[in-house]
């Protein structure tokens, strides 16, 4: 017995040993060498994943010596923005260098110290190689401690084999038109759109709840109450969408769902961003070659616009000492020259806040690249305008309106009771 | 007397020694955390920036939340449903198979496996089951004409359906049940067996007395993971629809989401002085001795 | 007579095994899915999540092995799951016996402290555990894990522990003191052996709760020398996509260790059990 409790002693003290001397972080003994840790999203599975490790390695390759930056792995998205959160709340920066999704939100990261404000020590040359609309939206109070990087547009996408089976061989160009081809879309067999009210946001619902509340409202519409006219006609037609238009399941399912049903042909119209554009699954779908990218018909009098927002933005850490302020500096720039955001854009189909002269050549991403260009004015999302907590409540309620629990005045009363003005 | 003396001392430092690793970490992990979201929920912080005192007014306003007394409510019906179905299941389980019936070691091991799987993979598979055209429905259409429900996605099936699927899934109270059932004495059913007494009242007579102790142990710890239940239906509704399923973890958890720190911690103290009153209550209803009681003999 | 005796065994004997079988189908549920997912194709499991796999992916396995690192992040989540198991149980050994056995003022004041811990939501934590690890100098090893995961579980351990030391008779630890056992001599010889059961049953909570735990792991690392298996597969997930049959292969591996651990250690020791009884 004693024995035993003898070896359990040991193997615990060597256990802790090992525990203590497995450090994660490497003690550099040359002073001069100023390390920059990136707490990078864009690994693994990441479609960016690849040109951005390649970028950062030829950087190191070319620094060699000066500057080195290190890449931590942040795989899991959501654990991620935790992270960053807590970090922050607990006063610290969770990293040299890390990403945040750019909403009323994060926004409120601005009034911390912790991160580096870039509106103070940006050059002009750098500032120009970004698009002016993007820098604008990134600034708060003067303020601009995130760099904008990537963006997306969140278009409609149309199967038009679909459509084709259903005898309708253009897409429609006003409201009216879509009910009719969706009513033969119904007829030929096929549920019309996918659309879903489940995760933290109803993401499809949400993004075809925009197209809607934008022209019939004006791409300011977000500014207004959301107990405004706009917001309520969008509301019902969001609802006709889910009960009349979609799949049984639509109320609860989640984005997974809402795009099984487009990747297995159940549904002809379908909604998301750029990165959905990559997929292997999507290219492995009979009707890949026939997807058509493009907007809704407009529902008011507003058109020829389309939903976009800022989907990554760059920040970085404040910090006193000015080699390392110096260091972060240049690879950020490094990072989002054209040459190096051309490179990224290549391999993975994303889009830019940086003018590049990259134009994909995949028929697919090619469409987003061309329907952002033909685009003459832009407006946010739900979500990009408004942020999390009230996409929230939005897609909670959105459940209950779809199931005539309550009206869409209620609905849209219930939403702008979250909101902060 | 001094010999005395020193004995009492020498015990006592025994005790202090004993305790000391337990306080230590429970101190450093649980009581300054505490202490921290105490005084968080009485500030209005957003993470960023100033904590400033205001008092109450979070806790009046987490009162006056209707989603937060709905979320209450819920966890309510957790507590009862995981300590008084979830449990009792159990049990019987663990009485059956402490009988070794056969394939009793492949059944034990294999009841506890879904705990070892994480519960992400075990809510997948749940949501796939409960979809409109899910191999429920099919077998509900096809079995009882039944017409297909969305189980998940209607405020009034949801709540069942999430707890539906954590009851049955016994395996981590069993293995505790059974572990305590293995431990009566194998004498005491031979002398009854001697006497005639039947399975049954075996069971009624020996079993389950003898596992009353642990009944109530179980019981009460299924009714904590009620209290403070989060992650299953977090993976699976997310709290909808229309916060039909939300709990005070969900709500707090989405606080944090929103950078509602004072909330969320105003959110959790309540969790926690909730839980502990509902739980205390719960086994003053249901007559249970406390352990603690038995022991001063 | 007998005839009605058997025939209600017949029934209860049915009920009975009505009852352990459909158990055993729901328990068994999802890791066959897992199973079977992980043979299928990414677009197969998005288009319908119940279905058999039109030609088995066994690539999806050589791609779940290719797992950067992963003999490293295997190793990590042994040592941490083990050196939280056996701090744990060291440390709840040892104050399950006071609160148990010995009867002090305030004794059930601590004891109720200790436990409420159950009902705390590790998640409203996050922050101030962050705080209290990077300020000591622990982020990013393997130490912050293993305390973390030691003392969350401290409180069910406690509470489980208790309840099987004073289920042990007083008689006993008496004969045993009349025996000249001292303080220690109790702890070692007739407390310890005689709530084993109990201990395992703590050590196979904490264990399986290390092994699967994922938010603090990221939180509380940024390397892959101090990350575990969990944060690996995640290597299969994005932003936007995530590769989901090549991570439930990923789970499968993932899953086996802990399995093992669960079938032997448990298994083993408590099985071991039903021989010796506690009164002779």
């Amino acid at each position: 017995m004693m024995k035993k409790t003898k070896l359990l002693a040991v193997l615990l003290m060597l256990c802790l040993m090992a525990g203590l001397s497995a450090q994660g972080q490497v003690d550099s003994g040359v002073q001069k060498e100023v390390e920059l840790r990136w707490a990078s999203i864009w690994v693994g599975n990441d479609s960016k994943a690849p040109a951005v490790e390649a970028l950062v390695n030829e950087y190191n390759a070319k620094n060699e010596g000066k500057i080195k930056v290190v890449i931590e792995p942040q795989p899991d998205y959501n654990a991620y923005e935790q992270k960053v959160r807590t970090s922050l709340a607990a006063g610290q920066a969770p990293a040299d260098i890390f990403t945040i999704k750019f909403n009323p939100t994060t926004a409120t990261f601005y009034q911390s110290n912790l991160l580096m404000d870039f509106s103070k020590v940006m050059s002009s040359t750098w500032k120009q190689t970004f698009d002016a609309g993007s820098l604008e939206q990134s600034t708060v109070d003067g303020m601009m401690k995130s760099l904008p990087m990537e963006t997306a547009i969140l278009p409609i996408w149309y199967n038009m084999d679909a459509f084709a089976q259903a005898g309708v061989k253009t897409l429609p160009a006003t409201l009216d038109e879509m009910w009719a081809a969706f009513d033969k879309l119904k007829a030929a067999g096929i549920t019309p759109a996918s659309q879903m009210t489940g995760d933290t946001n109803a993401w499809t619902s949400m993004i075809w709840f925009s197209h809607f509340a934008v022209s019939l409202g004006g791409t300011n519409v977000w500014d207004k109450p959301f107990t405004d006219p706009a917001f309520v006609e969008a509301a019902k037609l969001t609802k006709r969408m889910i009960t009349e238009y979609s799949t049984s399941d639509a109320v609860g399912l989640g984005a997974g769902g809402s795009g099984g049903h487009f990747l297995a042909g159940r549904t002809a119209v379908f909604s998301n961003g750029p990165w959905y554009a990559g997929r292997a699954d999507l290219a492995a779908t009979p009707f890949f070659g026939s997807i058509k990218i493009a907007g809704l018909p407009a529902a008011g009098s507003t058109k020829d616009f389309m939903i976009s927002r800022l989907q990554a933005n760059i920040c970085a850490a404040a910090t006193k000492d000015k080699a390392k302020e110096a260091a972060i500096l240049d690879f950020m720039q490094y990072l989002t020259s054209p040459a190096s955001i051309a490179r990224i854009a290549e391999t993975s189909g994303a889009m830019f806040a940086i003018k590049t002269d990259y134009r994909p050549v995949k028929a697919l991403q090619k469409q987003f690249y061309d329907v952002a260009s033909a685009a003459k004015t832009t407006a946010f999302d739900l979500e990009a305008a408004l942020g999390a907590e009230v996409t929230l409540e939005f897609a909670q309620q959105l459940g209950a309106l779809a199931l005539g629990r309550i009206s869409a005045e209620e609905f849209c009363a219930l939403v702008d009771r979250k909101i902060e003005r | 007397m001094q010999a005395v003396g020193t004995q009492r001392s020498r015990v006592w430092g025994a005790r202090a020694l004993f305790l000391f690793p337990v306080l230590l970490l429970f101190f450093f992990f649980f009581l300054y955390p505490f202490v921290f979201t105490i005084v968080t929920s009485f500030t209005s912080w957003r993470g960023i920036g100033s904590m400033k005192f205001n008092g109450l007014a979070n806790y009046q306003k987490l009162l006056g939340d209707p989603t937060f007394r709905k979320a209450l409510g819920n966890n309510v019906i957790w507590a009862l449903s995981q300590g008084f179905i979830q449990v009792p299941l159990a049990c019987l389980v663990a009485m059956i198979l402490v009988r070794k019936p056969k394939g009793w070691r492949m059944l034990r091991t294999v009841y506890y496996l879904p705990n070892v799987i994480s519960t992400v993979a075990l809510a997948m598979v749940w949501v796939a089951i409960y979809n409109v055209e899910g191999p429920l429905n099919a077998i509900l259409s096809s079995l009882f004409g039944m017409e297909k429900h969305n189980w998940l996605g209607n405020p009034d099936t949801a709540l069942f359906a999430v707890i539906f699927q954590t009851v049955i899934y016994i395996g981590y109270f069993m293995i505790i049940l059974l572990a305590s059932a293995m431990n009566i004495p194998r004498s005491l059913y031979e002398a009854a067996q001697i006497d005639g007494a039947s399975t049954f009242q075996q069971e009624r007579h020996i079993t389950l007395p003898m596992l009353r102790g642990s009944l109530i142990t179980t019981m009460t710890l299924a009714m904590a993971y009620g209290m403070r239940h989060f992650e299953s239906t977090f993976l699976m509704t997310g709290g909808g629809p229309a916060y039909a399923t939300t709990t005070m973890g969900i709500d707090l958890y989405l606080k944090m989401d929103a950078l509602r720190y004072s909330e969320a911690s105003t959110a959790g103290v309540f969790l926690i002085v909730m839980g502990t009153l509902v739980i205390t209550l719960l086994r003053k209803i249901f007559g249970s001795s406390d352990p603690m009681s038995e022991m001063a003999q | 007579m007998k005839q009605r005796i058997t025939g209600i065994r017949l029934v209860a004997n049915s009920i009975k095994w009505v009852l352990l079988l459909s158990l055993l189908a729901v328990a068994l549920l999802p890791l066959l899915w897992l199973f079977v997912s992980s043979l299928r194709t990414n677009l197969e499991l998005q288009t319908n999540p119940f279905g058999w796999p039109k030609t088995m992916q066994w690539e999806n396995y050589a791609k779940a092995l290719s797992m950067a690192s992963l003999p490293r992040l295997l190793l990590n989540s042994v040592v941490v799951a083990s050196c939280a198991v056996i701090l744990n149980s060291a440390v709840t050994a040892m104050g399950a016996f006071i609160l148990a056995r010995e009867r002090f003022k305030g004794r059930d004041v601590l004891y109720t402290l200790l436990t409420a811990g159950v009902l705390v939501p590790v998640i409203s934590f996050m922050v101030p555990y962050f705080s209290f690890i990077t300020k000591t100098g622990l982020y990013n090893t393997l130490l912050a894990l293993i305390l973390v995961y030691t003392a969350v579980n401290i409180p069910v351990s406690i509470f489980l522990v208790t309840a099987f030391m004073k289920s042990i008779p007083r008689e006993l630890e008496e004969a045993s003191v009349i025996d000249g056992c001292g303080f220690l001599k109790r702890f070692t010889v007739i407390i310890l052996p005689l709530s084993r059961s109990g201990l395992v049953t703590a050590a196979t909570f904490c264990f399986i709760y290390s092994w699967n735990e994922f938010l603090m792991a990221m939180l509380l690392t940024s390397s892959i020398e101090s990350r575990t298996i969990q944060l690996g597969i995640k290597f299969f997930s994005s932003q936007f996509i995530t590769d989901y049959s090549s991570m439930y292969a990923a789970v499968i591996i993932t899953i086996i260790p802990s399995i093992l651990a669960y079938v032997f250690l448990h298994d083993k020791i408590i099985g071991g059990l039903t021989a010796g009884g506690v009164k002779g």
